[in-house]
């Protein structure tokens, strides 16, 4: 039955359906749920652009934090959002079976599209040394911060008993899409130190998030 | 290497998923591992948990919005000019369907009801006509509803079950529970009275063809994704035919030579094969 009895789940027209003012409506009056994303990739799935273009005004600046994040560079970063949001597009109907929070699907979207550009982009040397000089630091700020600390919750503090510069390590992999060369030359440790670092350090995660 | 050895409580796999999740593979690895998930759900449920216990660390990236004209060029990038974008493709939705579908029913079709007769002195009650195709065009039926009588019936023009399965054709009305309408003889025309809470109005019935294990869908609900295809209002946009203008869509001429009783919509919309 999944699919044609869901609550509040009605396929519509995608261009003069009466949804239309529903969804503008939750996305800039209302905050949007995350049951509203849901219903959003679920009506996008059945192919309707209402629905995609309210996920992309609800969820854009998140995905493109991301991508700017991963990628530091402004032009780049808005050409993968394109990108990304083609694939949800193409790929909405695979969520459901996905088993992640729908937010956690898109950023993920996001994040490996980010990072296989950037790793396309290393391949060919595209890209300059110096990142866009308007972007923000790499680290949160204050209250970016607190933010992920109440919303990561767990994690945050299972990072935390790690030793600084492990966490540093998997907070690099996770959050600038660094790779085990990359974090090596951080770190400034052979390339298998890091990579016994990494996987120790996931170990302990898994342990520390398990209880 | 001095590296101590890794801890034989981290199976493969599960570092693996863990990597996989992190784009820390190498180029080769990750290749493999892709291949691996298609076939190993155990290896993808190890990769949903990673993508969950890391995804915490989400809450770290920022919000920044990105300029509007990004959205204007994607929205030309994907839909084309706004005088593209007012003629949605049903086709290409169906070929968009089944490029991604994998759900477990292999068919699916919809039915736009139409009216396919003017109204006619000798005819009082309207008739309605429509097809109900598969994404891939396997299965093709042809489908007349007469509202004076309340029957359904049905024609295949194409396509059969697969092997060990049978055709269920449901009926759905608005937002309602599909209606199982019974289970479609292997060849040929067949036909159904609607159920009274099928009847009524038509335009808004959207009928779906599911292939269940013989002896029909068990608990007498279909199951899986692929059903939400017919229940485009575009459909009907395709098939819309102009109150009174001449016949617009193939069916429409193919069932009033089948129907005798409408001889008097012949004059209006002249039914020419060659048109056809």
């Amino acid at each position: 039955m999944a699919g044609l009895a869901r609550p509040g789940f009605r396929p519509s027209c995608a261009f003069n359906g009466p949804n239309m003012a529903v969804v503008a409506k939750d996305s800039t009056l209302m905050p949007t749920t995350l049951a509203d994303i849901e219903d959003m990739i679920a009506r996008i799935a059945l192919g309707d652009r209402n629905a995609f273009s309210a996920l992309h005004d609800a969820t854009s600046a998140k995905l493109f934090g991301t991508c700017l994040r991963i990628l530091k560079d402004r032009a780049i970063a808005e050409d993968v959002l394109q990108v990304i949001y083609m694939k949800v597009w193409r790929h909405a109907d695979r969520y459901a079976s996905n088993g992640t929070s729908p937010m956690t699907w898109l950023i993920t979207i996001a994040r490996n599209s980010a990072i296989d550009r950037l790793r396309r982009i290393r391949a060919t040397a595209e890209i300059g040394a110096e990142p866009d000089e308007n972007l923000p630091a790499s680290g949160p700020t204050p209250e970016q911060a607190a933010i992920a600390r109440s919303e990561a919750g767990k994690i945050t503090e299972c990072l935390d008993e790690l030793e600084p510069d492990r966490a540093g390590a998997v907070r690099g992999a996770h959050l600038d899409g660094l790779s085990y060369a990359d974090l090596a030359q951080r770190h400034a440790v052979p390339l298998n130190t890091m990579r016994t670092w990494l996987r120790r350090s996931l170990q302990s995660l898994r342990e520390c998030m398990a209880q | 290497m001095t590296d101590p050895p890794l801890s034989p409580d981290l199976p493969d796999d599960r570092q693996l998923a863990a990597e996989y999740v992190l784009r820390l593979l190498p180029p080769d690895q990750h290749a493999t591992f892709e291949a691996r998930l298609e076939a190993e759900p155990a290896l993808r449920a190890q990769v949903a948990e990673w993508t969950t216990r890391l995804a915490g660390m989400n809450a770290e990236f920022p919000d920044i919005a990105p300029r509007t004209a990004v959205k204007s060029a994607l929205r030309t990038r994907m839909f084309g000019t706004e005088a593209r974008r007012r003629r949605p493709s049903l086709l290409q939705r169906l070929g968009l369907w089944q490029g991604l579908s994998f759900a477990s029913l292999a068919l699916a079709g919809v039915m736009a009801w139409q009216l396919a007769q003017p109204p006619a002195p000798t005819t009082p009650a309207p008739l309605y006509v429509s097809e109900i195709t598969a994404e891939d065009q396997s299965l093709w039926l042809l489908a007349v509803y007469d509202s004076g009588t309340a029957e359904l019936r049905l024609t295949r023009t194409d396509g059969s079950a697969p092997a060990g399965r049978v055709l269920e054709l449901w009926g759905i009305k608005g937002d309602n529970a599909p209606v199982s309408l019974g289970v479609l003889p292997d060849a040929g025309a067949s036909s159904v009275v609607l159920p009274d809470p099928l009847r009524g109005s038509v335009t808004d019935l959207v009928l779906a063809i599911t292939d269940v294990p013989l002896g029909g869908a068990p608990g007498g609900n279909p199951t899986g994704s692929v059903l939400a295809v017919g229940h485009g209002d575009r459909t009907v946009t395709r098939h819309t035919t102009k109150k009174g203008g001449p016949a617009a869509h193939p069916f429409e001429c193919l069932i009033k030579r089948r129907r005798p009783r409408t001889p008097a919509a012949a004059p209006r919309a002249p039914c020419d094969p060659a048109r056809h």
